[in-house]
């Protein structure tokens, strides 16, 4: 099965490779994320507006330094906040509209030679997975990259070296597993490019806005603030935010950061298995 | 001889009422290419389905290569090759690399595939085209390239479902040299289906004309064509020749006489044997022929017998207009 998936996955991503333009549409969200809903909506600028002839500069200064600490975890900047987030939402911006591929393969009869192939059906629905899932990291560590290089960007504490680096991918990676199972199962499971999207929109923002994404859930009401600390979108961010804010991680931060990432894990297993009977149904003969 | 494949009581029912398939028996010999023809929509594409494992048998039950269709898909998997109606080869890969592709998921690798790799596209001519991508390909050339994806793991059974769609008639005829050739030179069995009256006609050993999900008839072309067809001979006599419908019929290997004016319509089961006879009856009559002119009898009336439509009528099917979009497309 694991030649199989290799095979299968290789020619998806040889396709990929050869057609670099394929990874603009998802560094342009990156891009627009970062710069323009980043610095529109940057909240330490957002509540202190109209402050600035009634107070000295000082004063606002600190409030912005106030806002950001108590808020959004010490970060230097919001954007140092939103990297992650915007992480996530290219995540699963990006896994959700992945599908289609899968979906065109259905369309125009590729699926098909693959299940008259002497292949597992496991092999069709893990190489849907791993295709997915390289695609979206490759554009996961652009936006990384991106967020360092732009203008009041993220900025990386002094202790921050190649193990948070790995820490945070491993984060990322692990959300993007689970993701990459849910919508490979989906788009296996529908038979048009339209009910795809139509599904796919309905999931994707709600998942995005139910999370830390983008604003801390502290401010949330009640509800939306219990399904935000069970979305593992927001256990990534957590686990994300901790190594880029902080460095070096204390014991307590560290064994947080363990929690997190045991959650994680769990959630990606829970949809690996899931994800599958999905994909065994959907390849099921007609 | 041995039976390859054996269907009996063959049925699919979709979603417990569409009926595409009804009770279809039938069995085809190794080395031999059969074929199922009909017009779309006819039940041809559901029985390869069948066949390869892609639908379930909703009754009766099939066996190819020896094995159980319902019960062991993995083995049927292992022993057909299929090229399907669709062009299903990577238009971003190369001939090389789509063929290559298919190698290894039919677990062929290393040498052995490389080796047969190289021996398909000398076979279909895309020796010079291997390292170009697919995109730039003709629509026959994409044909060619399909049918080598079908062989690579040199299967027992070769299921071709429309093989020579969209393409003009010079291609198509290439085609059915590869195809000839494969079957004569390697003792291939192929099952195939066509709505392409001449396709059947000068492919297939033996053909089964299948219409509205039964079987109609079955039987070599030229059986086929003597059993329920007949050359037509018409025949415009002079005046004084009196009304002869009786006499033709009279001939043992006259089929059918009608009579217009002075103009017979004779049909000929046994033109060979019917003709002479014809002729030196109208000599000694003394009866002269105005006009003459003869009609060679084709798969099409045949099919016009059996189903009561002729095959030239049915339009295209328009159930999956995205679809037909990419492959006329493709074909291009």
């Amino acid at each position: 099965m694991i030649d199989e998936t290799i095979a299968l996955s290789a020619r998806a991503l040889k396709k990929w490779v050869r057609n670099p333009a394929a990874v603009l549409p998802g560094l342009f969200t990156s891009i627009f994320y970062l710069v323009l809903f980043g610095n529109s909506f940057n909240p330490t600028n957002l509540f202190t507006a109209g402050l600035s002839g009634t107070l000295p500069a000082s004063v606002i200064a600190q409030i912005k330094q106030s806002i950001l600490q108590n808020a959004f975890g010490g970060a230097p900047t919001y954007i140092t906040y939103l990297t992650a987030g915007v992480i996530c939402l290219i995540l699963v911006f990006n896994m959700a509209f992945g599908g289609i591929d899968l979906v065109l393969d259905r369309q125009l009869g590729y699926l098909n030679t693959l299940l008259t192939s002497p292949i597992p059906r496991a092999a069709i629905y893990f190489s849907g997975v791993v295709q997915n899932l390289v695609k979206v990291m490759a554009l996961a560590l652009l936006t990384f990259l991106i967020a360092l290089v732009i203008p009041d960007g993220l900025v990386l504490p002094s202790g921050f070296g190649p193990l948070n680096f790995i820490g945070i991918f491993a984060a990322f990676a692990l959300l993007g597993f689970g993701l990459s199972c849910v919508f490979t199962a989906l788009a296996l499971s529908v038979r048009s490019i339209d009910s795809l999207v139509a599904i796919v929109n309905f999931l994707t923002l709600p998942l995005i806005f139910m999370s830390n994404a983008l604003f801390p859930s502290t401010s949330f009401p009640d509800w939306l603030k219990a399904i935000a600390s069970v979305n593992p979108i927001s256990t990534t961010n957590e686990a994300a935010r901790l190594l880029i804010v902080n460095g070096t991680l204390s014991s307590s931060q560290l064994s947080s950061f363990a929690g997190d990432m045991l959650y994680l894990i769990f959630v990606a297993a829970a949809l690996t298995v899931l994800g599958y009977l999905a994909a065994r149904r959907a390849l099921k003969a007609e | 001889m041995t039976k390859i494949i054996e269907a009996e009581g063959l049925t699919k029912i979709y979603k417990g009422k569409v009926k595409a398939v009804d009770h279809i028996s039938f069995s085809v010999e190794e080395g031999e290419i059969f074929g199922f023809l009909g017009p779309n929509g006819a039940g041809k594409t559901t029985t390869i389905k069948m066949l390869n494992t892609l639908a379930s048998i909703t009754e009766g039950r099939a066996s190819v290569a020896g094995h159980d269709v319902s019960k062991e898909p993995g083995a049927i998997r292992d022993s057909i090759g299929v090229v399907p109606q669709e062009l299903t080869a990577d238009d971003e890969l190369k001939g090389v690399e789509n063929l290559m592709l298919t190698a290894r998921l039919h677990h062929v690798s290393g040498n052995d595939a490389r080796k047969r790799t190289q021996e398909l596209l000398k076979l279909v001519d895309l020796e010079q085209a291997a390292d170009r991508k697919v995109r730039t390909y003709s629509g026959g050339m994409r044909r060619r390239l399909q049918l080598a994806m079908g062989l690579v793991h040199m299967p027992k059974v070769l299921f071709l479902d429309e093989p020579t769609l969209g393409l003009d008639i010079q291609t198509r005829k290439k085609m059915w040299d590869y195809i000839g050739k494969l079957n004569r030179e390697r003792g291939l069995t192929v099952f195939m289906t066509t709505h392409y009256l001449e396709e059947a006609d000068s492919l297939c050993n033996r053909i089964a004309i299948i219409d509205k999900g039964v079987i109609k008839i079955s039987g070599s072309p030229s059986t086929l064509k003597e059993k329920v067809g007949g050359d037509i001979l018409t025949l415009e006599l002079s005046e004084n020749a009196g009304d002869l419908t009786e006499f033709f019929r009279g001939i043992p290997d006259v089929s059918d006489v009608t009579k217009t004016d002075q103009t017979y319509r004779i049909k000929l089961p046994k033109t060979e044997r019917a003709l002479p006879v014809i002729v030196e009856g109208i000599v000694k009559k003394n009866v002269q022929i105005k006009e003459i002119s003869f009609t060679k009898r084709t798969l099409d009336q045949v099919f016009l017998e059996v189903t009561g439509k002729s095959m030239r009528d049915e339009d295209a099917s328009e159930s999956d207009s995205f679809l037909q979009n990419v492959m006329m497309e493709r074909a291009r």
